[in-house]
């Protein structure tokens, strides 16, 4: 049976769902026997292939997020999100709380430890945006919440898909923290 | 009340006319979420998880406020139910600002288990992103307005159970806010810091400061048990892990009883001050120096045998029956004296007295009613006593029988008054004239014809005769309107309290109790053949010392050496001055404190959860604590120390 193609992406979050799928431990041995990795931050791929599945990590801030996001989504047949900034928002989504402004300012002087730092500005840059959970930006498939997911959820998640199950997550399983 | 058929999900359910619809779902055992409802609160259909499908109802209803009726056809679970449910849960989350992953009640938070009933993992809304306070100052509650779902349980317990209503809604619409008085912070506000709008909050929005992360409930071990801050003795749940202590909440909160008091509910949490973990003896340069149990034993043997005859004893009153009775035993034998006292007893001979005096050597302290009473009350009068500072339970009873029975309040006090905008009256007597002002009190009572009494002795009546309203109100500085008004509201009463604590009994004055007495019964304020008094005592088991005869007092003069069993008793200003000028003093407590830096030998002491036993509550039921901590390893218990310098001293002790 030919292998089904992953590619994955990480936009705004820590990497810590990524981390969560690599700490599936020995349950990567079979996995690699039936997945092929394409481009995702940890073979550092950056074009997407056409994909089976596209993954996303993290909540779309800025227009190079909504790029990324959308260059997935046309590449992959079924779009999963990890984690609870890709479901929901998360944790880099109370960035809302605050203007644009405030934020850049409290980053890049209040907080700095680097004297006289001043907020960048280049036209290479990617605009902020406000910060959106990736249904918002693009259609998703399925969801595995968590901050990050259990490495028991995305198992799961993963095994259904190669079952040719849409999953959901069951209540048992599901957390958000 | 007549019984009702319902069909709930093709069944055939039975209820009583008055029920909601939820609650016959939940006596019959089918499952309806909620999230607003709490039982033994009033329903008020906030949040709507609980919707159901009734026949000929043109939309889904709350079934919490649902009044069911015969015949109703309900469901339950229909699949546009769930999807409604559903709807709901992610239109709360997109309402404020919920991040699980940080956050103190993840784990234990009924918003959450219900998005994971749900299999929320997604919501399709936009969110909104409010900006809200989070307000801090509490020494012991925070509420964080960002994970508020505005249930209103808090708001609702505030006011139907803990009677201070100190939280309500502010604003209104999507700006509505959960906020105490006017908008005051939580810490600045009549908040009597009971944390039941802790216990009852369904999300993150109020949390224990105390307890913050310190577990779950489900991995804690729970165990029931008194409290041994003081004289109620209320129960509490104490959930411990890796034999720490977490959380302490009420076990039936909703009842009248139910609710806990700060000290009960956080301070028992704190172990702030370092624990004595080592005897200590004081060495040649007069400083305290770490020993070994032994040696520090003998030290107090030799002390006691060479100071024979001018010892005492003090005992904490926080301290369960069988060690005080066992501490009894040393004190008479080992210590060789009959000065013995408790840190309150003054106040227990001044009671038991006056009570005396009242009966003629009567039966003694069962003569008080049960404190529940204070909720049926239609008139209390509060005399010398704070007891929302001395036992706040007793407060909270007090402020129910005022906001839901409309009981009078007055209250008879130079200094302050303990009811600040629930009191009808507050009467100030001049300093010392409490007993012409009670006095006069009975004398109005009777010639205004309010006496209740079958036979009023004429010993009686002739004594209370000089306390006229006009010499009453010429004693005590208070204007006879006043005392008049006060004799009518208690008079009147059908049902009148007279509650009196430490204030009273500093004056150290039975005849003040026996006139108290004296007043409830001319007034026929009396449950079966006790009276409708209660005084308020500060020990968790100082009854139970009392009735075991530890409170005997130390008479004559100073005692030249003390042996004090203070445990994890808080030190106050009264106890530092009666171990003052001691000779030589041996303590036995829980933590260092200035107490045992005066000591001349200090010997280690478990804490509350580390012992088991018996306490008598004030009102005289027997209630037992339970060990929720194992001690800690290498400390001796209390019998042993007592039992080790018994035995050196050739004594051998008994706890009858």
């Amino acid at each position: 049976m030919a292998k089904v193609k992953v590619a994955s992406a990480w936009l705004d979050a820590c990497a810590g769902c990524h981390m969560s799928f690599l700490d599936l431990d020995e349950a990567l041995i079979d996995l690699a026997d039936a997945i092929e990795l394409t481009a995702t931050p940890i073979t550092d791929i950056k074009e997407f292939p056409p994909v089976d599945v596209g993954i996303i990590e993290g909540a779309v801030s800025n227009e190079h997020d909504e790029e990324v996001a959308k260059k997935l989504r046309a590449n992959c047949k079924i779009l999963m999100v990890w984690g609870d900034c890709a479901c929901f928002g998360g944790i880099v989504s109370m960035r809302n709380l605050f203007t644009t402004e405030e934020i850049l300012q409290r980053y890049y002087s209040t907080e700095s430890t680097a004297k006289g730092s001043n907020i960048p500005s280049s036209e290479d840059l990617p605009p902020l945006t406000t910060v959106r959970p990736i249904n918002q930006v693009v259609k998703v498939d399925c969801y595995v919440p968590g901050c990050p997911p259990n490495p028991k959820a995305i198992h799961y998640a993963l095994a259904e898909l190669l079952e040719g199950r849409i999953p959901v997550l069951p209540s048992e399983i599901m957390r958000f923290d | 009340m007549s019984e009702i058929t319902l069909t709930i999900n093709g069944k055939q359910v039975k209820g009583k006319e008055g029920d909601t619809v939820l609650e016959i779902c939940q006596a019959n055992g089918i499952d309806v979420p909620t999230l607003c409802h709490l039982d033994g609160l009033s329903d008020v259909g906030a949040c709507r998880m609980c919707v159901v499908e009734i026949e000929k109802e043109r939309r889904p209803v709350p079934s919490c406020t649902y009044p069911a009726r015969d015949g109703l056809v309900v469901k339950t679970d229909t699949e546009q139910l769930e999807r409604y449910r559903r709807q709901i849960l992610e239109l709360i989350f997109t309402e404020r600002n919920h991040f699980c992953m940080f956050c103190e009640q993840s784990g234990d938070c009924e918003l959450q288990k219900l998005a994971y009933r749900y299999q929320m993992d997604n919501v399709r809304y936009p969110y909104s992103f409010p900006v809200l306070p989070v307000d801090s100052i509490s020494d012991y509650v925070v509420i964080d307005h960002n994970r508020c779902i505005l249930c209103g349980r808090c708001i609702r317990v505030c006011s139907e159970i803990v009677a201070s209503h100190t939280l309500d809604f502010g604003n209104r619409g999507w700006k509505t806010l959960v906020s105490a008085d006017l908008e005051q912070p939580l810490g600045e506000s009549s908040c009597v810091a009971c944390g039941a709008c802790v216990q009852v909050c369904p999300t993150g929005a109020i949390f224990n400061k105390v307890s913050l992360y310190k577990g779950k409930t489900d991995e804690c071990r729970q165990i029931t048990t008194v409290c041994p801050a003081c004289g109620v003795g209320c129960e509490l749940n104490v959930m411990v892990k890796d034999n720490n202590l977490v959380r302490i909440e009420a076990p039936r909160l909703a009842e009248p009883r139910g609710p806990l008091c700060p000290m009960g509910r956080f301070e028992l949490l704190r172990q702030t001050p370092p624990r004595v973990t080592s005897p200590l003896v004081r060495n040649e340069q007069g400083k305290l120096e770490e020993c070994i149990l032994d040696k520090a034993t003998q030290v107090v043997v030799q002390k006691l045998s060479e100071m024979k005859g001018s010892f005492a004893s003090i005992a904490s009153t926080r301290i369960p029956s069988e060690t005080l009775s066992l501490f009894r035993n040393f004190s008479s034998k080992a210590i060789g004296s009959d000065r013995i006292d408790t840190l309150d007893g003054e106040s227990y001979r001044t009671i038991a007295e006056g009570i005396r005096q009242f009966q003629n050597g009567g039966k003694g302290l069962d003569i008080e009613c049960p404190i529940g009473e204070i909720l049926d009350a239609d008139c209390i009068l509060v005399v010398g006593a704070d007891p929302e500072k001395t036992n706040p339970i007793v407060g909270t009873l007090v402020r129910r029988a005022v906001s839901q029975k409309k009981a009078k309040l007055v209250v008879i006090d130079p200094l302050r008054d303990a009811f600040p905008l629930r009191t009808d009256l507050w009467l100030r007597p001049k300093a010392g004239s409490e007993g012409a002002l009670l006095n006069g009190l009975a004398s109005i009572i009777i010639d205004k014809g309010l006496v209740k009494q079958e036979k009023v002795p004429a010993g009686l009546v002739s004594a209370l005769s000089k306390y006229k309203t006009v010499e009453a109100s010429r004693s005590t500085g208070i204007a006879e309107e006043s005392l008049e008004l006060a004799a009518e509201m208690y008079g009147r009463a059908e049902h009148g309290v007279i509650i009196y604590g430490e204030g009273l009994l500093q004056r150290n004055d039975a005849s003040l109790v026996t006139t108290i007495l004296n007043l409830a019964k001319l007034t026929g304020n009396l449950v079966g053949n006790r009276l409708r008094v209660i005084s308020l005592k500060a020990g968790a088991n100082s009854r139970g010392a009392w009735e075991l005869g530890l409170a005997r007092g130390i008479k004559q003069d100073k005692p030249k050496g003390l042996y004090l069993l203070l445990a994890d008793e808080p030190v106050d200003e009264e106890l530092l001055n009666r171990v003052k000028g001691v000779d030589f003093l041996v303590v036995q407590a829980s933590y260092h404190s200035p107490v045992t830096s005066m000591a001349d030998v200090v010997l280690p002491s478990p804490i509350w959860a580390e012992r088991e036993g018996k306490y008598v509550a004030m009102d005289g039921r027997v209630v037992e604590l339970k060990r929720v901590l194992q001690p800690r390893e290498g400390l001796p218990q209390d019998e042993e120390i007592l039992a080790g310098i018994a035995q050196k001293s050739g004594v051998k002790l008994s706890s009858d």
